[in-house]
């Protein structure tokens, strides 16, 4: 833990820059191609002005890309699964019917995130493109196998989300892009998600840990066909506990599995002490927090 | 270089020349002197500056003056009735001794409006969630969220 943790000075007023709006996708990636590291983008800006007024970031321009249509939905279809526009708020995935029912750990993961008037205006794709080790909406969608599509001035890309987190605070986008979609296929049958959180004090802070467990399970609900552990808070970027999974996949549900998953889990994770927590107990955490979403995985009925 | 901003506060139109750099809570406190939003942390989680937008309870210190262009903003001010006559809410308030120093007050009563307006009879849990944007180091919360309960009954 270091002074800087500590002492942060926010100033009163946001530093100086000069603002520009993009109407379209291709305005907001040639803008950005134009002002390379000059710029930020803004959508919700409820994480950019924090930053902005401790001066940890301050960018000469700043792109709105809220201001471009149609990059704010919620679409299921059975064949391609759910897509999430990058501009959707938190607050439209925490009570979209579609999500509640049938991906409900994205939901659960959403409500979780600050508070309410955060939730009504913060996005999505900014939680996930701020790319911190701790962003809530990550464990989830990498549990449930999601990928991000990204675009640029000349087309577009499809990458999984787990390769889209690659260090903290850095995200898979180079100059110019900007991300625009979240795909997530439909779960298999006897799919089971859970995401758990610790906060460091109340429901309004960033996860000290995250945990999400998405179980397979078979028709009588006896042996976990496949699983997809992931860990937020305790590495660089969040990380699936691939050691861990391979402890519980194809095996019969029962207690001594349970507790050695999360055994597994505490030692897989790497996290670092920082004024939210020391490494040990964020380990600690880990066993406790895997321990609990298997179990309500298990004993959840969606 | 100035953006031209124009919005509707309070059922009122307004056209205002902005620095981007500017929050809209800047903009309703310093230029078109509605004081009853307050800016107190300016990072986002204390919630005295929650404005409604779009019916919506929002911080006004997270925003920049330039995104809200052409939305409908409701504060504090916005809540007055008839002939100077308090809303519901803020009547609740004061029978329920839910203020202290007031400096929370505007944010907790736009908050429980945006709660109410969308789930009218809240249970005390829904209640506690939706305030648990907003900090009040005076009362304890227990009275406002009594307040908020009873201000629910009475809409009924």
């Amino acid at each position: 833990m270091t002074v800087a943790d500590v002492r942060s000075i926010y100033s009163r007023t946001l530093p100086k820059f000069e603002y520009v709006e993009a109407k379209t996708v291709a305005e907001a990636c040639s803008l950005l191609t134009k002002y390379g590291g000059k710029a930020k983008v803004i959508a919700g800006g409820t994480d950019l002005l924090v930053s902005m007024r401790n001066r940890k970031v301050t960018p000469q321009y700043i792109v709105n890309i809220r201001t471009i249509p149609n990059l704010d939905y919620i679409r299921y279809t059975d064949v391609e699964g759910l897509r999430i526009g990058a501009l959707t708020t938190l607050d439209s995935i925490e009570g979209s019917p579609i999500i509640r029912e049938r991906f409900s750990i994205v939901a659960h993961a959403a409500c979780q995130i600050g508070q309410p008037q955060i939730r009504n205006w913060a996005t999505i794709g900014g939680n996930l493109c701020n790319a911190t080790p701790s962003a809530d909406m990550a464990p989830p969608l990498i549990g449930l196998g999601a990928r991000a599509k990204i675009e640029d001035i000349n087309g577009e890309r499809v990458l999984p989300l787990e390769e889209f987190f690659v260090g903290p605070g850095i995200s898979a986008l180079r100059t110019g892009e900007i991300l625009t979609e979240i795909q997530i296929p439909t779960p298999a049958l006897y799919t089971r998600g859970v995401y758990l959180k610790i906060p460091a004090r109340t429901m309004i802070d960033i996860a000290v840990v995250g945990v999400a467990v998405v179980l397979t399970l078979d028709s009588e609900y006896a042996n976990i066909m496949d699983a997809k552990i992931v860990l937020g808070a305790v590495a660089p970027t969040p990380m699936r506990a691939r050691k861990t999974e391979e402890v519980i996949r194809g095996k019969v549900i029962e207690e001594g599995l349970i507790e050695k998953a999360a055994q597994t889990a505490a030692r897989e994770a790497r996290p670092i002490s920082d004024v939210r927590g020391s490494a040990n107990y964020r380990k600690e955490l880990v066993r406790v927090l895997t321990n609990g979403a298997i179990r309500q995985a298990i004993g959840s009925t969606s | 270089m100035k953006v031209e901003l124009k919005l509707v506060v309070n059922g009122n139109t307004y056209t205002v020349y902005v620095s981007p750099w500017m929050t809209l809570l800047d903009v309703l406190r310093n230029e078109l002197q509605l004081t009853g939003t307050k800016s107190g942390c300016n990072t986002g989680e204390c919630g005295a500056c929650t404005v409604l937008i779009g019916g919506k309870a929002v911080k006004s210190c997270l925003v920049l003056a330039a995104q809200v262009q052409g939305r409908e903003i409701v504060t504090i001010e916005g809540l007055e009735g008839e002939e100077g006559r308090l809303h519901p809410l803020q009547q609740a308030f004061i029978d329920h001794f839910a203020v202290q120093c007031g400096f929370c007050t505007p944010g907790m009563i736009l908050s429980a409006k945006a709660l109410l307006d969308k789930n009218p009879s809240p249970t005390e849990e829904e209640v506690r969630v939706a305030l648990s944007g907003n900090l009040c180091r005076c009362t304890g919360y227990v009275k406002i969220v009594e307040a908020v309960l009873a201000a629910s009954e009475e809409r009924q």
